[in-house]
């Protein structure tokens, strides 16, 4: 599903955050990043989105070319990633659900459907009762659900955390941990970045160690 | 086709909601918009006013010949008999009664003509000549003046010329002063745009995280923008209902002087809607420019 060959990705101003990464990651599987911040997990969940693009090498998603992707095609390539951020990202200008349904919108939804569906995935991360109320009103926690529940909407078949459980105190950490288990259950490939070992043992599955921008362990 | 329905109803809205959320700034630019797009709206007014004027004056000239006040009956007749020659196409006799009957009816004059002892009128000729040339004019009329009893003669026409040619340049002014508002319009909008993007920069981000395209994010601004507009040129109206209003009562008075019953007009229907349709076009273009110019900074690749 995804695959790395000899990417390079270097910022401007010379860091290199990832140096000639191979690996690839099937469909179904269950991939945990780790290392040290600065080590380039965020880079290369950034790299498999197309929010960063490959200094060198190639990145392919789904058999797509990530490095010639036209700027045109990198949204319809989104809509096919869930995506689960440390710092939520949430809108507060509008409620829980207005929050859930925006992929929809986005995708060009019927609005009913929408809703139906937005319903069901907030009922899943167990916020129904707080569908409509402002997110500023959430704890942590919540607001870390009401992101998953976002990132799931659209039923990807893939899903990328980056530090999901980085703030959030060992019970919310191990909830929010459960709810990936489940989805990976039912087929979702997650390829999530964390530092959280409890997690990483609680779930088992594929670990991809990072060090200065190289996999030490755990490549394929 | 059903999805680009739903996503224009769905910016529609949007744009709706943005725009209610902030009506102080709305209603401002709006009104900054109906200021500037009233100008040339009033000037072209005026000028299908002054032009209407114009029109329901003879557009022919005309020779006023003034007789003298000790012209002989003689004198008369042969001024009379020279007027039926073949250059003169029209000529009315006004006698100098019939003047100062007018001149009592129909002003705020009677006082004055009343405490008259004796008619100050001359008696006078109205002549329409066959020729129209400016050189043939002016010489009919020094031939007319030099007959005997003939006091002064006036060439009628040479302000309604001048008048034309005013109206001609001004017809210029409009569109001159019309496309540059124009301009100034859609720099409005597209500042009054621009403003509303940087503020919704996070949504914009988050927007292209989850899937959204470039052109999903920029149609509610367009909307926006047209929308603008449309209230602009709707301001612009209520700015010359006004105008309009305050102007009628002086007007009425001031053709009441010239003993003529002279109302503004109001513009037409159309007229209306083209400039409706000027200012959401604008508007909206506004929108684009700014809206595109923001999204390629804020999204640039990094």
């Amino acid at each position: 599903m995804i695959s790395f060959n000899q990417v390079t990705k270097r910022y401007p101003g010379g860091h290199e955050a990832l140096s000639s990464i191979n690996l690839v990651i099937e469909k179904g599987e269950l991939v945990f990043l780790t290392g040290h911040s600065g080590a380039g997990k965020s880079t290369l969940l950034k790299l498999i989105a197309a929010i960063e693009r490959p200094t060198s090498g190639v990145v392919s998603v789904n058999g797509q070319n990530i490095s010639r992707l036209s700027q045109r095609a990198v949204p319809y390539l989104r809509r096919n990633i869930g995506l689960v951020f440390q710092d939520h990202k949430l809108l507060f200008d509008r409620t829980v659900i207005e929050n859930v349904v925006l992929p929809l919108d986005i995708a060009g939804f019927d609005r009913r459907e929408a809703l139906k569906r937005a319903r069901a995935v907030i009922d899943k991360v167990g916020l129904l009762n707080r569908e409509k109320s402002n997110p500023v009103s959430l704890s942590g926690g919540e607001q870390q659900r009401l992101c998953i529940a976002r990132a799931l909407v659209s039923r990807p078949a893939l899903l990328l955390a980056d530090e999901p459980t980085g703030n959030l105190d060992a019970g919310y950490a191990a909830d929010i941990m459960a709810m990936f288990r489940d989805f990976h259950q039912v087929g979702t490939t997650l390829v999530i970045a964390t530092h959280d070992d409890r997690a990483i043992s609680a779930l088992g599955g594929r670990t991809l160690h990072l060090d200065h921008g190289k996999i030490t362990e755990g490549a394929a | 086709m059903k999805h680009w329905l739903r996503h224009q109803k769905h910016a529609l809205t949007t744009a709706l909601r943005r725009l209610l959320s902030q009506p102080v700034v709305t209603l401002l630019t709006a009104l900054a918009m109906g200021v500037a797009i009233s100008l040339p709206s009033a000037l072209y007014l005026m000028l299908g006013n002054l032009n209407r004027l114009a029109g329901d004056l003879p557009a022919q000239p005309e020779i006023s010949l003034f007789l003298a006040a000790d012209v002989t009956p003689v004198q008369k007749s042969l001024i009379a008999a020279r007027l039926k020659q073949a250059d003169i196409a029209q000529a009315r006799h006004i006698p100098k009664e019939q003047a100062l009957t007018a001149l009592s009816a129909s002003q705020d004059l009677a006082d004055i003509t009343a405490g008259l002892t004796e008619n100050p009128l001359p008696d006078a000729w109205v002549v329409r000549p066959q020729a129209s040339t400016p050189e043939a004019l002016t010489h009919l009329a020094s031939e007319l003046g030099k007959l005997p009893g003939v006091a002064e003669t006036q060439l009628d026409s040479q302000w309604i010329e001048r008048l034309q040619a005013a109206l001609a340049i001004g017809r210029t002014g409009v569109w001159l002063l019309g496309g540059l508002l124009a301009i100034a319009l859609m720099a409005i909008s597209s500042n009054a745009i621009r403003a509303r993007v940087l503020t919704r920069r996070d949504e914009i981000h988050v927007s292209h995280l989850i899937g959204a395209t470039d052109r999903y994010i920029r149609r509610p601004f367009m909307y926006l923008g047209a929308l603008q507009g449309l209230l602009g040129g709707l301001a612009a109206g209520v700015v010359l209902a006004l105008a309009g209003g305050m102007l009628h009562a002086p007007v009425a008075h001031l053709s009441s002087l010239y003993g003529a019953s002279f109302q503004l007009l109001p513009p037409a229907g159309t007229e209306i809607a083209i400039v409706l349709a000027i200012t959401t076009l604008t508007g909206w273009l506004g929108a684009w420019v700014a809206a595109t110019r923001t999204l390629h900074q804020t999204s640039a690749p990094r």
